[in-house]
Parts: structure tokens; sequence; C-alpha cells
């Protein structure tokens, strides 16, 4: 049997008990296959929460990663064995999403629908792209004048880009500050919602706010990254 | 990332790189941009008043290879085209002419974005420019 294709998460692929989706069979202790609609936040034992202690975290990736390494698996049978390989990959994906802040938010609006490849969106701020474009013309031009060897030209940019670097840190700051508002926001929402849920209408709200704030955030990191390559050379 | 030979030959040899007079009226500027990546786009175009014919249209994109190859096929596409014709450029046209992967959608997008920000641009300097019998809004915006 192909145990990684079963309808995983209802009942024990080897003693038929159910299993409640959890990483092993609480009857028989066999590994078990990543429920179909298993989310990262579910492979930690977590709510679909946003402010994540990182320690415990880490402690729980820790005694996973123990459990589940293909080394307990060896001399298991093959089925066993592709679990423990799958589902320690899964999760490192895991850890490595939910350890850090921004991916956290970028994966739950993906797991609620908002981060589809070419759907409509909404446009960032025009003084933002404005502002953008600008500092990326002007990186250009520090380009060409490397290029040209231009040393009048590079000692005038230089500065003014430095500058520039400065200022779109302090956004890269305050989005990121309003991203951890944001976030926090939307862990009361669950906390006072009906089974561990926010209202719809709220529920929906926030996820566009944190849409928006990573939308801006994108363009901020993006010029950020460029205008540090440039200025390292 | 593996490119389409037709996307490496619009990235190196991009068409109508560069930029048209903001201030001129009968030029709409569309800047746009891609939160998937952080991309930015800027399309001008110079239409006839009379003939609602786009006669000149420049590029500058900062972004990935597919999003430079977009636009300079956009730019293109719409020279010669009326105003209308332009409009209904799709983005799925672009991913079929440059054989975008599932993950580069996102910068033809960007390119249709581009084209309807310029025009908008272009229309709503139109309607501010004529002395209009009842004042417009986008009038306002100038
Ligand atoms: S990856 Fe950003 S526009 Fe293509």
């Amino acid at each position: 049997m192909n145990v990684t294709q079963t309808a995983a998460g209802t009942s024990c692929w080897s003693c038929n008990a159910a299993t409640g989706g959890g990483h092993f069979c609480a009857a028989c202790g066999k590994i078990q296959p990543l429920p179909r609609d298993a989310n990262y936040f579910q492979f930690f034992g977590l709510p679909r929460k946003l402010v994540i202690e990182g320690s415990a975290l880490e402690a729980k990736f820790h005694q996973l990663s123990w459990k589940l390494h293909p080394d307990n698996f060896v001399r298991a049978a093959e089925a066993e064995r592709q679990l423990s390989l799958e589902r320690s990959s899964q999760l490192n994906d895991a850890y490595r999403v939910l350890r850090d802040p921004v991916a956290c938010v970028e994966y739950l609006l993906g797991l609620e629908g908002m981060r589809k490849e070419g759907a409509a969106k909404q446009q960032a701020p025009p003084e933002l792209l404005e502002e953008v474009f600008e500092l990326n013309e002007s990186l250009d031009e520090l380009r060409g004048a490397r290029q040209s060897a231009d040393q009048v030209e590079i000692n005038t940019l230089r500065p003014r880009l430095q500058e520039a670097q400065k200022n779109f840190e302090g956004k890269l700051r305050e989005v990121d500050a309003d991203l951890a508002g944001a976030a926090r926001d939307w862990d009361a929402a669950v906390d006072r919602g009906t089974n561990g849920n926010a209202s719809n209408a709220e529920r929906g709200k926030l996820l566009a706010r944190m849409n928006d704030i990573l939308n801006r955030r994108s363009y901020i990191r993006n010029l950020v990254s460029s205008v540090e390559q440039e200025l390292a050379e | 990332m593996a490119y389409s030979d037709k996307v490496v030959e619009h990235y190196n040899h991009p068409r109508n790189v560069g930029s048209l007079d903001k201030k001129d009226p009968s030029v709409g500027t569309g800047l746009v941009g891609a939160p998937e990546c952080g991309d930015v786009m800027k399309l001008q175009v110079k239409i006839n008043p009379q003939t609602q014919v786009i006669e000149e249209a420049k590029f500058k994109t900062f972004g990935c290879g597919s999003a430079i190859a977009s636009s300079s096929l956009a730019t293109e596409w719409v020279k010669g085209k009326t105003v209308e014709e332009a409009l209904s450029i799709k983005n799925t046209d672009i991913v079929r002419e440059l054989s975008l992967p599932p993950v580069k959608i996102h910068c033809s997008v960007l390119a249709e974005d581009a084209i309807k920000a310029a025009i908008n641009d272009w229309k709503s300097k139109q309607a501010a420019g004529v002395p209009a019998a009842e004042p417009t809004t986008a009038a306002a915006k100038q």
C-alpha cells in the first residue's frame, strides 16, 4: 500500500484507530502521512496566530525533528521511511516560515487565498512608487558614472544615495512595526472569535490590511537591497 | 530561471527604452509596481488627440527580465494602435507571445497595468485641458 496516498488524517494506515491528524498514531505509535489540508500551524500544533514565541517554537522544532528523523526509521518499512523523509522536510519548511514574522504573515495570507499569482491587486501609494522609481534611476546613474569612471558624478551621487538609503531603512522599520501591530490585532481577533476564529468581516479587514502592508514592504525591501548592493561596490 | 528566446531577445535589445516629456499634454504616463516582488515600471505614450492614435511609446522598467520583455513588447504593440485598441491588450496576450511561465505572470500584469495607467493619465489630461462645460474631477487632480 502506498501510505502517502491515503486520505490521511482520519484513521491510522496501520491500525485504523483515529489519529486526529497528529504526526504519530496515538494508538500504535506509527508515523502518519500529513493530512491533505494540513498547514504549518497545525504541523506545530499551533492555532492560526501570528505572534509566535521563538524559543518555544524552537524547542518544539528540535523535539519534532528528533522524533521524525529518518535515522529512527532505518529498520522500519519502506513506506514509513518515506513518511519520515517527507515529514522531516515539511518540518523544516514549516519552521523556516513560522519563525520569520514576515514570512509567517505571507503564509497566512496565502492560506486565506490572498496572494494568488497574477491576481488583481491594489497598487501601492503613488508617492511610494514615484520615490522608488526615482531612486532606481539614481542607482542607474551611479552605475553609468562608474562605467565611465566619472569620479565627479560618483561623488555627487553617492552621498545622495546614502541619504536615501537611511530614509528607506527607516521606512522598512516603520512598515515592520505596522506589520507587527496588525499581527497582534489578528491574534486578538482570533482569541475573541468563536471557536478560535475571528468573525468574517473582521478577518477580511485584517487580512486586507496585512496584505497592504506586505505590498508596501516588498517595494521598500527590494529597493533597500538594490541600494545596499550598489553602495557596497 | 530559463527565459524563452523571445524574452532574451527583448531583454538584450529592448525596444523603446527612454522617456517622454511628462508635462506634454499629449503624453500619458503610467507608473506601476508589482507588489509580488517590488519591481516598478514606467510606460509613456504620446497620443494624437485628433486620431486617438498612439504615435510614440517609451518605457523604463526596474525589474526582472520578463518585466523588461513585457514592457518592451507592450510599447511595440501599442504604437500605431488607437487608444481603444491599446486598452484591449491583455496580459494573457503577452504571456502567450513571450511564453512566460506561471510564476512570471505578474510581470505581464505589470505591463498591462502600465498601458492602462498611461492611457488613463492621458485621458484625465485631455479632460482637464479641454475647457469642459462641466468641471470634471480629473481636472482637480492636475
Ligand atoms: S519578478 Fe518582478 S516583475 Fe518580474
